[in-house]
């Protein structure tokens, strides 16, 4: 099924080992915590430590006093010299559309931060920090989402009367969702809870900031997704220009979404550097991580899915209630929205609509988390899609064969105005499940055994400008790529995109290389640094950087390449359409002889002698490219596992993954990306769970308490993939950084549904951790010991 | 206070709270070993205290006085790099790197203690997070670099 | 985050160290292993003015086998005991227990000595004393005491040791006959017991003449389940036997609940855990272990 799209001589395709590899392996990565500055001294953040209060009184003196401290911000101080940040994706209705970077009134979550102590050492910051003294009032905490929505409820925001920020239909209208349902021979009503998660890079976020007071220069280094988005962001937030303010993205250590913006600490590290006029640097810790970066994913669903006789779709429709947290954050309500807009899946469905609700409450704001929603909607849909063919007397495989969209259907327009392009969505499903089924008896060890499926389809490669502006998503949706041929005819491609562990420094490499007929080490990606880096409005983020970046990437140097050929024309004497560029040598095709090499033609052009006329010199060129439209990658997923009854545990016996994300670039990379999206969406699944307590405190802020998968817990996988090209990006490529988080949670609930269908209608929350799972077992025992 | 680090001796003062993951970073500036957690449970941190492999965020500076550390910077050498290095290159076993240092230290720690392949990929690497690459292809790297290393043994 | 700061000494022999204890009572604390003392200190969750590294006071690191029993030094590393080859022989127990302490690379610096004194709820080792009926000796500048393990353990995180006291050793009897296993419910490999379990048993003319039934993880101190010893005791090892030792198990257990499980669950699994184990090592010795 595998059917590689390799070219002779071509580098799209391979598995090109990644150039950045042996710095990594050999220590010499520069991550933001390795950055030492003459003068540099150390910042600690004062935060919250309780989920509502109001600030009564602050009182720094002993620590304005501490000989090893430079300075100390107050919440005073930070609110009088910042301003807010952004909500860069605004829902129609939505209650506050930026957020103060500081307050000095009311705190509405732990953590959030307060103020900064500067000193000379990381550990006598801390040690002055405890010194200074906040008071708060405390306020009622409201905590649970669905206690939030009620009259009566605490207030977050008083003067909005209410806690919810956002309140609307998507989709078909209701009167024609319930009009469908009413007619239906079959409803399938389940109501479904998502845990809270946290994204979980393995390298905190952290910064280290710079202030030139003679030329009033800002330089911040940052462990960032995207350093525009935090240029422009940081800009504001201090009332510089924006071309006084450059951020660099060093090496970084993961985002997975929660690096995706700027963060009100970031600012006041930053203020701090301004104050002090010293380097200042600071590293979040891991239990400031727990509280002070994004979280994401908490939905609670009452969903339905009407069936005709035959067990095909006729309407789908979900409540949902989603927790944003203290306020929204940057992009607040939109992995919610995305919810509703990816939940009709890879099917086709009549009707489909939504009710969306997202509130506010005491606990640290929820954002971008790998998966952007989309596992939200695949747990949803592919457990109503289970449960239906349970109840219908159908099968999982043929429940999905009867209602999936075919070939010769794409393209397709949803309920919710996604415009699948291309793909062959039963193939996929037909090879999981061939895939996962046994080839031999399993062992008989007492353990009851399931396979689950789990099919999606992926909205990748944000995006359109247009489409960005009708959901009036505040980013540009284009990506710009600049690509110059040096003289001595290597070249350098400079990215808006910004990789932190994807391999972009070598993908992208590829799509360069392969236009001008280089090896790989003859072309370096320059990206992550706003001086340097063309201007990106979104960044690494919503798998879009192979898809837009990539393509972007094809035309610059597709346009290079034509320079080139027309220079190489005019001196072989020959037509450009018969000339061929490889290893480093423009040949006339069938004339070996008729050759010139590129470092020459290089070294022409970039003199500018003798160069054909109206071409000018050099050998550089710039494309920002727009896509026409989103691009879908697609999957489906099976898993089979073992599950304890007496002890509620589930082992990951065997985990397929049937995928397509048009053209790759790179397999090993690709194969990567979906083997690290598993390992994060069978967290999700089996042990991530973020908790807080009744009136607001975080019990989860260590690796003891919230749990992510090690390697005993992520099996070897089988991945397979077909190549259909996206129809419209250059290279055919389509985005897939996210893919795999996207499925594991609803396969894995499948999978015990199957293994133990007396339990399948509780199976309905997530994580399925081993309390949980057992209890289920028990009250399912219990019921069927009551029928019987 | 000195130590030993990748051989070279270092005679430093440092405050008795300093941990040896910060002495490390911080004041010797071997930056390759890594903080994620600073608890004692990522494994990022990990390097070899007189050749085992320990967390170094849970060890005082005073504690490696007079002692040797190895640190991933030892590992590779004008003939390039170590063949543990070699492998999870070929095999993709690393997307941000940040937890890679701690992992190969943590794998070569206790190959060196004459632990058998299979406890490697069962206890020692669950010893280590990695939140990129699903470990698949760490596992498939320290499989095929496994006779190597034990012949260097 | 960093520690609080702290003074630091590091005696290079035990009377030293005594003196200090003795000196600096509750203000000090002792650093062994340091894996989980560590953590505590970087959280400035624990701030002792005073840490007293024990870990350069030689002769503390030996282990023991002899007919009698197993003494184990404070300063033992877990990886130490748990790969030793004549303690693996007489007591496998041992290592099957550490070997859900944590990862290789952290048992490479917990010290048996370290653990005990933690006195963690959900660790193995004080279970594992439980079963065994183990002793731990106290070193302090007037002579030695000897615990037993019920003397010693005294609450979660609480013991009997004074704060002149050094654990300085623990020690096992070897009796004959006795099979011994470890089982445990955590949520994932290395991480602290959700439910763990040491059973040992002896057989003789076919039925349980001895067990010793002893878990953690489900209450402030590692409990001996007495009542559901007596249960399976007379009896050979049968569904029917089993049954009435998960009930017994189950009758004994009043839990906590905490974000990793209910108390019932821990309960339940409890029983689970025990009966599995006693059923394992009922087919280990029809398998002539």
């Amino acid at each position: 099924m595998t059917n590689r799209m390799t070219r002779p001589g071509m580098l799209v395709g391979t598995p090109v080992l990644r150039v950045n590899d042996p710095k990594l392996l050999t220590g010499k990565g520069q991550f933001v915590d390795d950055l030492r500055l003459p003068g540099m001294v150390h910042a600690t953040i004062l935060r919250s430590p309780v989920a509502h209060a109001r600030i009564v009184a602050v009182d720094a003196g002993e620590a304005e006093l501490d000989p090893n401290v430079l300075a100390v911000i107050t919440p005073e101080a930070a609110v009088r010299d910042t301003k807010t940040l952004p909500c860069v994706f605004v829902m129609p209705g939505q209650r506050m559309t930026a957020y103060p970077v500081a307050t000095a009134d009311v705190v509405r979550y732990v953590g959030q931060p307060l103020g900064v102590v500067v000193a000379r050492s990381r550990a006598a910051a801390e040690d002055a920090a405890e010194t200074v003294r906040i008071d708060f009032a405390e306020l009622p905490a409201v905590v649970d989402p669905e206690i939030a929505v009620l009259d009566g409820a605490p207030l977050l925001y008083p003067d909005w009367g209410t806690n919810v920020a956002i309140d609307m239909d998507g989709g078909d209208p209701p009167e024609q969702v319930e009009q469908a349902i009413a007619a239906a021979a079959h409803v399938i009503a389940m109501r479904f809870r998502i845990q809270r998660q946290s994204g979980q890079p393995m390298e905190p976020r952290g910064v280290v900031a710079r202030w030139d007071a003679a030329t009033r220069e800002l330089t911040m280094w940052s462990s960032t997704q995207v350093p525009h988005h935090v240029r422009d962001g940081l800009a504001d937030a201090l009332g510089l220009p924006y071309d006084r303010v450059r951020v660099i993205a060093p090496d970084v250590g993961g985002g997975f979404g929660p690096k995706d913006h700027l963060y009100p600490d970031e600012v006041l590290v930053c203020l701090a550097a301004m104050r002090t006029g010293r380097p200042v640097k600071w590293i979040e810790d891991r239990r400031e991580h727990f509280t002070a970066t994004v979280q994401a994913r908490e939905q609670i669903h009452e969903a339905r899915l009407a069936l005709d006789g035959d067990g095909r779709f006729l309407a789908l429709h979900t409540r949902m209630l989603a927790d944003l947290g203290a306020h929204p954050s940057n992009v607040g309500a939109g992995p919610a929205f995305v919810t509703t807009g990816l939940l009709q899946g890879p099917y086709r469905i009549p009707v489909s609509g939504s009710h969306m609700t997202c509130v506010v409450t005491n606990k640290t704001p929820v954002g971008a988390y790998r998966g952007f929603g989309m596992q939200q909607a695949a747990w949803v849909r592919e457990r109503l899609v289970d449960e239906a063919a349970r109840r219908l007397g159908s099968t999982p495989h043929e429940i999905r064969r009867r209602n999936m969209l075919r070939r010769d259907e794409l393209p397709y327009t949803t309920r919710t105005n996604q415009r699948y392009d291309s793909g062959d969505y039963i193939a996929a499903l037909d090879r999981a499940v061939t895939l996962v089924t046994p080839s031999t008896p399993p062992p008989d060890d007492g353990r009851r055994r399931g396979i689950g499926l789990s099919s999606y389809v992926e909205f990748t490669g944000l995006g359109p400008t247009a489409v960005q502006q009708s959901r009036n998503f505040r980013l540009g949706g284009y990506e710009t790529a600049r690509v110059r041929l040096e003289p001595d005819g290597t070249a350098t491609l400079l990215t808006g995109v910004c990789p932190h562990g994807q391999g972009l420094e070598t993908s992208l490499a590829q799509l360069v290389a392969d236009q001008l007929g280089l090896p790989i080490e003859d072309v370096k990606v320059v990206f992550g640094d706003t001086a340097t880096a063309p201007y990106s409005s979104a960044g690494t983020i919503a798998s879009r950087s192979m898809a837009v970046g990539g393509g972007a990437t094809v035309r610059a140097a597709g346009k290079v390449r034509q320079k080139l050929l027309q220079i190489a024309a005019n001196a072989l004497e020959a037509s450009p359409d018969d000339l061929e560029l490889t290893d480093r040598t423009v040949r006339v095709r069938g004339t070996p002889k008729s050759a010139i090499t590129i470092r020459s033609l290089a070294e022409q052009a970039w003199l500018g002698w003798g160069l054909p006329p109206g071409v000018a010199p050099g050998l550089e060129e710039q494309d920002i490219y727009d896509p026409e439209d989103i691009s879908y990658s697609y999957a489906t997923h099976a898993a089979a596992i073992a599950v304890d009854v007496k002890t509620g545990q589930i082992e990951v016996e065997r985990y397929i993954v049937v995928h397509d994300c048009g053209v790759i670039v790179n397999p090993m990379i690709v194969d990567g990306q979906i083997h690290g999206g598993v390992a994060q969406g069978l967290g999700g699944a089996l042990l991530e769970e973020v908790v807080y307590d009744p009136t607001g405190q975080p019990l989860t802020t260590t690796y003891m308490d919230y749990l992510i998968p090690t390697s005993a817990e992520v099996p070897d996988m089988v991945v397979e993939h077909s190549e259909i090209p996206s129809p419209f990006i250059p290279g055919g490529m389509k985005g897939m950084g996210e893919g795999g988080t996207i499925a594991p949670p609803a396969a894995l609930g499948n999978a015990l549904a199957n293994a133990m269908p007396e339990i399948a209608h509780l199976v309905t929350t997530t994580p399925l951790s081993l309390s949980t799972v057992w209890s289920w077992i028990a009250r399912g025992s219990r019921t069927s010991t009551e029928r019987a | 206070m000195s130590v030993t680090i990748n051989g070279t001796r270092h005679v430093v003062e440092v405050e008795v709270r300093t941990l040896l993951s910060d002495l490390l970073r911080q004041e010797l500036g071997y930056t390759g070993t890594h903080v994620g957690c600073e608890h004692g449970v990522c494994g990022a941190c990990t390097v070899l205290v007189d050749g085992q492999a320990v967390r170094s965020c849970l060890m005082l500076a005073p504690q490696v006085d007079g002692r040797e550390i190895l640190t991933v910077e030892s590992l590779s050498g004008p003939s390039g790099l170590h063949p543990l290095q070699d492998s999870f290159r070929r095999h993709h076993g690393l997307q941000c790197g940040f937890c890679t240092p701690g992992i190969l230290m943590g794998v070569l720690g206790e190959a060196n203690a004459g632990r058998d392949l299979q406890t490697v990929l069962d206890s020692v690497l669950s010893g280590h997070l990695c939140r990129c690459t699903g470990y698949v292809n760490i596992r498939a790297a320290i499989r095929d670099a496994w006779p190597t290393l034990k012949e260097r043994r | 985050m960093k520690p609080a700061p702290f003074a630091y000494r590091d005696p290079h022999s035990l009377d030293e160290a005594l003196a200090l204890l003795d000196q600096h009572g509750d203000e000090a604390v002792v650093l062994a292993g340091g894996q989980s003392l560590v953590p505590l200190l970087n959280l400035r969750l624990s701030r002792p003015a005073m840490i007293v590294d024990v870990n350069r006071i030689p002769g503390l690191d030996g282990i023991t086998v002899d007919d009698g029993g197993v003494e184990i030094g404070c300063l033992a590393r877990a990886s130490a005991v748990e790969w030793h080859q004549e303690l693996f022989r007489r007591l496998p127990v041992m290592a099957a227990a550490l070997h859900h302490v944590g990862h290789p690379q952290i048992r490479n610096r917990t010290t048996i000595g370290g653990n005990l004194a933690h006195a963690d709820p959900a660790s193995e080792l004080p279970a594992v004393m439980a079963a065994l009926d183990g002793e731990i000796r106290l070193t302090s500048p007037t002579g030695v005491r000897r615990l037993r393990w019920d003397e010693f353990f005294i609450g979660p995180f609480s013991t009997a040791r004074q704060p002149q006291e050094l654990v300085t050793s623990a020690w096992l009897p070897l009796t004959g006959g006795l099979c011994a296993t470890f089982q445990e419910v955590a949520r994932r490999h290395g991480d602290f017991a959700v439910v763990g379990a040491c059973v040992a048993c002896r057989e003789q003319d076919g039925v349980v003449a001895e067990a010793r039934i002893a878990l953690c993880g489900v209450s402030g101190t590692p409990l001996r389940v007495r009542a559901a010893e007596r249960a399976i005791t007379g009896r050979p090892v049968d569904a029917d036997s089993l049954a009435q030792l998960g009930e017994a198990v189950r009758g004994a257990l009043d839990p906590p609940a905490d974000i990793h499980a209910s108390a019932e669950y821990r309960r339940e699994v409890g029983a689970t855990i025990v009966s599995r184990a006693l059923a394992a090592l009922w087919e280990g010795r029809a398998a002539g272990h």
